[in-house]
């Protein structure tokens, strides 16, 4: 298992996900409790300008400089305000008073800088090992039928007709491994450029499993395999090079993960309610691992078990696709053993066909 | 190909060296004479004074996309072309064939594969409209007499299902796209009606396939077509 975001000073720092808007918020927020808890205290005024630095650098942990900045002004004014005397109006302050001031907004805006600074190099360093650890698998990956490929190259020379021919099935293989690394690493780009739009055709879903079945047929060699397809199955909306690359790929990350020879399965239907078809692969190995779940459909993550390696790219783009076309993909540990990866996609019926 | 006969000459055009010679290769060990050209403008006066009996086409041309090249071509020469091109988009491909294209693979391709697409290629070139009847497992179609059997009994087609049937018996070998076999069958409005084609071959599978789940003559070729294979 490749881990790749250890658990950083960067996810304490920062919640996820935080808007700018809901920085000031929180800040605005922060502040006007301190300032209302304030009211009920009773403490000197220079007490309270503690109180709210204190306040400010504890924000400066959560949020970014411009926030900090405005949650110093704004306690300053606040401080002014309900705190100097004369209380409620925003009085002329003595030089202690200033020079307090002072030292507050020097406080604030260094913690600011810092905490920023701090989130951004923890930022640049997991994005860092990120592609570290990338470039890794994928010169691990490309080289190694590479090497293959140029050692049976040279080999080939040989005039011993079954070594030349047990040869190009190394080369055949690792061509097929290099294509398909390719194809992934492309299938995973388009996807993320945003540049993959779905092509939505009626899809027959005989035909989808059976072409994905067609295109990783080598590595499915040896193992039983039953396709379960209702007489009543609907026609339904999908883009057909998609769904055959996700389905291709779940049934390549199933024999990846299974010991040799085990069978798979592919069953789809309609789900009972009928708002959406289903097309599930399942296999009767060891299961899913408990600590990947939640991270399987992340692209870069492999399972120990995977013996044959790959980049860790077959699920995640399973889910793009899927996601892509408006259906969800869900990993289960269903009752009978194994593991069961289904997609869903909507449907609608579509019109009449024309009678003859 | 019998002997004495002069050799099939295929043109290939196609800017990589690497890709020509090793189709050279792959050609002539399969007793074709091979011709090449590296760019598009080339390649179209190599047709126009060789007449080849075949194009390989590369579609990513220094000086010319390859679909302009097969545009130009078909503006004058019927001459069956297989395109090659590294794009596996559906959409190129179904650009290519609804252009003129005969067929289409994608690099990288096995030279097996190669030589079977310009196998069919060739033949239907010389069999053009000759085709009275076909076989295939246990199906026997006799398109003169309008007669479909299977193991010698007769199946009842209805009158659409056989003009599918008649249409990629006559292109058999060859991707047919959805397109083509929708105008043909239904006229130029049934464009984008995929769902006709479905159905219908869902039934001719259902009527003529062994495990129609799991078809072996009646292919479809994802988001492209469909194809009947021998």
């Amino acid at each position: 298992m490749k881990t790749i975001n250890k658990p950083s000073l960067r996810a304490y720092l920062k919640p996820r996900g935080a808007s700018v808007a809901r920085e000031y918020l929180e800040v605005s927020v922060a502040i006007a409790a301190v300032t209302a808890a304030g009211r009920f205290v009773a403490l000197d005024y220079p007490a309270f300008g503690h109180i709210y630095l204190l306040a400010v650098i504890a924000l400066s942990l959560r949020v970014s400089r411009w926030p900090v900045l405005f949650a110093a002004v704004i306690s300053a004014v606040a401080w002014d305000y309900f705190f100097v005397s004369p209380k409620m109006s925003f009085a002329v302050l003595r030089f202690d008073d200033s020079l307090l001031l002072g030292v507050y907004f020097v406080v604030a805006l260094v913690a600011g800088q810092l905490t920023t600074y701090i989130r951004e190099h923890e930022k640049l360093s997991a994005e860092a090992e990120l592609h570290r650890t990338l470039l890794d698998s994928v010169s691990h990956e490309l080289k190694t039928p590479l090497s293959v490929l140029r050692s049976a190259a040279e080999k080939l020379g040989t005039d011993d007709p079954d070594k030349r021919a047990s040869l190009a099935v190394e080369i055949s293989l690792a061509t097929g491994r290099l294509d398909h690394l390719v194809g992934n690493l492309l299938d995973q780009t388009r996807l993320e450029s945003g540049a993959l739009k779905p092509q939505l055709d009626w899809c027959d879903v005989r035909d989808l499993v059976n072409a994905a079945r067609r295109s990783v047929e080598g590595s499915l060699a040896g193992r039983p395999f039953r396709t379960t397809v209702p007489a009543d199955m609907p026609l339904f909306k999908a883009d057909p090079a998609m769904m055959e690359h996700a389905i291709a790929n779940l049934l390549l990350n199933a024999a990846l993960h299974t010991p040799a020879g085990t069978p798979l399965f592919v069953i789809s239907g309609v789900e009972p309610h009928r708002a959406r078809v289903f097309i599930a692969v399942a296999d009767r190995g060891p299961g899913l691992p408990a600590e990947l779940r939640g991270v399987l459909f992340q692209k870069f993550r492999r399972g120990d078990a995977a013996h044959a390696g790959g980049l860790g790219l077959g699920l995640s783009i399973v889910r793009g696709f899927v996601v892509a076309q408006g259906g969800e993909v869900v990993a289960e540990k269903p009752p009978e053993g194994g593991a069961r990866f289904t997609i869903y996609l909507p449907y609608g019926r579509h019109g009449g066909v024309p009678n003859e | 190909m019998t002997a004495g006969a002069a050799k099939l000459e295929v043109l290939v055009i196609d800017d990589e060296v690497q890709i020509r010679r090793l189709l050279r290769f792959t050609l002539e060990e399969a007793d074709y004479a091979m011709r090449e050209a590296e760019t598009g403008q080339a390649g179209l006066s190599e047709v126009a004074h060789r007449r080849p009996d075949a194009i390989v086409l590369d579609l990513g041309l220094p000086d010319l996309p390859g679909l302009e090249v097969l545009r130009r071509l078909r503006e004058w020469s019927p001459v069956p072309v297989l395109i090659l091109s590294v794009f596996d988009q559906e959409r190129s491909k179904i650009a290519a064939l609804d252009a003129g294209a005969d067929d289409y693979l994608t690099k990288p391709f096995g030279s097996g594969e190669l030589l079977a697409r310009l196998r069919v290629m060739l033949r239907r070139l010389r069999s053009a409209e000759e085709t009275k009847s076909m076989q295939f497992g246990s199906i026997e179609v006799d398109l003169t007499r309008r007669l479909v059997t299977r193991d010698r009994q007769p199946v009842k087609l209805t009158a659409r299902e056989y003009e599918l049937l008649r249409l990629l018996i006559i292109n058999r070998g060859r991707v047919l796209t959805h397109h083509q076999i929708l105008s043909e069958l239904w006229g130029p409005k049934a464009k984008g009606q995929t769902h006709y084609l479905r159905i219908y071959m869902m039934r001719l599978r259902q009527k003529l396939e062994q495990d129609p789940d799991m078809p072996r003559y009646f292919q479809t070729e994802s988001g492209v077509g469909y194809r009947l294979v021998e």
